[in-house]
């Protein structure tokens, strides 16, 4: 893979949600890449319409953000953080879960379990680490035990993840794009973020269509280079019809984030025509697979190392890729879920 | 979906079977003792397949309920694969030290008893159980006592296990000569790249799984051969 290097600098990591830095969500950097002829072009995500045709089409994931920060303790009183991830795939009851154990408040994983230690959760639920889950230690398969699902002690008792480029702790809300519907997403699928009702209304206007799915969205591990994990996902039948009839026209079609990347990309046929379907996927999507269904894609500015850098080099290839990430650097963009924004074009 | 449990499923025939079984649309639920190399095989598996993977080891007692666990019932298949070979270059019998031997048995024959005292209450109707064993087991080869008599222990559990259950299909297979990580570590500096593949196994072990042949000890890939 010759995904861009780089590292990134402190400066260029969004610490706080851009209504506390003075811009509203849709005020955030845009940088605007085109395949066709390889331009380079700085605007606001605000303007979108005049940057988008009418008959494109934005494909958005509704997903919404639960809280899946849990306080916790290991067995011995050591008070530390469990960030869930997803329930277990294809396990045979609802109690099995993928966590992540970090330090208290949540900032470095937490490496020195193993199982069957026990972890006390909130509201007397006890999660027995069964096995690691994926990638060494730092993912768990573990079984809840409790009087209430841990749905329901995340409602009650959980925050946002956040990692240690955020200090300040943001409520739920922030954590939710204008599309949100369905809790599932153990962190925010940030792409959908700067969008505003106002913004949707005036593309609405503009010509441009959009067309909802929904990918749970697991955990991003900012530490490691890691494979993406299996996710849930759900295609419907609209959909998969407007992305079939946009592509027959000739117009756009732009996934807004990754996740709805992975999820197209996963009901997509060689030819590009995708079907309705829902379940778990676990593909990696890469510059050597390349994009079936995808023609754009809106997302944010990813970390140096991260998978979804193979993803975006699939949308964009490796030579514009890396120029936009040097640019990015240059320009002072901002990283991470409340940074800055980049739409990648035919 | 068909649920199977599959051990040592991190590489050699147990990885060559879960390919072939996930590619057929079986749920797996797989183990292994290292957990890098098990979760490397899960993630090439994923891609086709509901998989479960629990690194641990079949030795241990709270390991095998986690696979039980996991696998929920009804079971369909259940596959003991995993084996350790004991020391290498392996002792002859004469030095063989009495408690790395117990640790051979305790992995190669009574782990796969256990799973299958486990497995029979929860098997589906038509389910089977497979043991891999090996022609060590019946053959006096010097110097492959400890594995080879660990193997016929299993045998024989195997062959009274399916007397007892003349309704279960019960089966010790041989996959015959492999090349795998186990016989390179049974031969040493060897160059076994002359040996067929774990690939070469998995035909004979579907043709049983799949069909109706009574109990017993089978041959790999003579099933496959008759079968076709």
């Amino acid at each position: 893979m010759s995904a861009p290097a780089f590292e990134l600098p402190a400066a260029h990591e969004a610490h706080e949600p851009p209504e506390a830095r003075g811009l509203e969500r849709d005020g955030v950097r845009l940088m605007v890449a085109s395949r066709s002829d390889r331009s380079i072009r700085h605007a606001r995500f605000r303007d979108l319409p005049s940057l988008l045709a009418a008959g494109d089409l934005l494909v958005v994931n509704t997903s919404a953000t639960v809280p899946a920060a849990l306080p916790a303790a290991l067995a011995d009183g050591t008070p530390v953080h469990v960030h869930v991830a997803t329930p277990a795939p294809h396990l045979p009851d609802g109690n099995w879960w993928v966590v992540e154990l970090r330090s208290a408040g949540g900032a470095e994983p937490l490496r020195r379990v193993r199982a069957p230690d026990r972890v006390t959760l909130p509201a007397g639920a006890v999660a027995e680490l069964v096995a690691p889950y994926a990638a060494g230690s730092r993912l768990w398969l573990a079984r809840v035990r409790g009087e209430r699902s841990l749905a329901d002690v995340l409602a009650g008792h959980g925050r946002p993840i956040r990692y240690g480029y955020v200090p300040g702790i943001w409520p739920l809300q922030a954590y939710q794009t204008v599309f949100a519907r369905e809790p599932g997403s153990a962190e925010m699928p940030s792409a959908g973020r700067p969008f505003t009702a106002t913004l949707v209304t005036r593309l609405v206007a503009a010509g441009v269509l959009f067309a909802p799915l929904t990918l749970h969205a697991g955990l991003s591990s900012p530490e490691r280079h890691e494979t993406p994990l299996p996710e849930r996902y759900a295609v419907p039948a609209s959909t998969a019809r407007l992305v079939n009839a946009v592509r027959a026209w000739g117009g756009r079609v732009v996934a807004v984030g990754t996740t709805v990347v992975r999820a197209l990309e996963t009901v997509a046929a060689p030819d590009g025509t995708i079907a309705a379907g829902a379940g778990w996927t676990a593909l990696v999507v890469t510059a050597q697979r390349g994009l079936r269904a995808v023609d754009g894609l809106l997302t944010g500015w990813h970390e140096p190392r991260a998978s979804h850098l193979a993803l975006l080099e699939a949308a964009a290839g490796d030579e514009l890729l890396a120029r936009c990430y040097r640019e990015a650097l240059r320009h002072g963009y901002l990283w991470h879920e409340f940074g800055d924004s980049h739409l990648i074009l035919p | 979906m068909p649920t199977a449990i599959v051990t040592g499923a991190s590489r050699g025939l147990g990885l060559a079977l879960a390919r072939a079984l996930s590619a057929e649309g079986w749920r797996l639920v797989i183990d292994a003792r290292g957990a890098a190399a098990l979760q490397h095989a899960a993630g090439e598996l994923r891609s086709g397949a509901a998989i479960v993977a629990l690194a641990g080891d079949v030795a241990d007692p709270a390991h095998r309920r986690a696979l039980m666990d996991a696998a929920g019932a009804p079971i369909d298949l259940l596959v003991n694969n995993a084996s350790v070979l004991g020391p290498s270059p392996q002792p002859a019998l004469t030095d063989y030290p009495l408690d790395v031997l117990e640790h051979v048995y305790r992995v190669n024959a009574l782990a796969p008893l256990a799973l299958a005292q486990l497995v029979l209450p929860r098997l589906s109707t038509g389910g089977c159980i497979v043991n891999v064993t090996s022609d060590a087991a019946v053959e006096p080869y010097p110097g492959w006592g400890g594995y080879g008599s660990s193997k016929a222990a299993l045998e024989q559990l195997t062959a009274v296990l399916a007397a007892e259950h003349p309704d279960v299909r019960i089966y010790a297979v041989d996959p015959g000569d492999m090349n795998t990580a186990l016989h390179r570590e049974a031969a040493p500096g060897e160059d076994l790249t002359g040996l067929p593949s774990p690939q070469e196994s998995v035909p004979g072990l579907l043709a049983l799984i799949a069909g109706r042949e009574p109990s017993g000890r089978y041959r790999a890939r003579d099933v496959g051969t008759v079968a076709a």
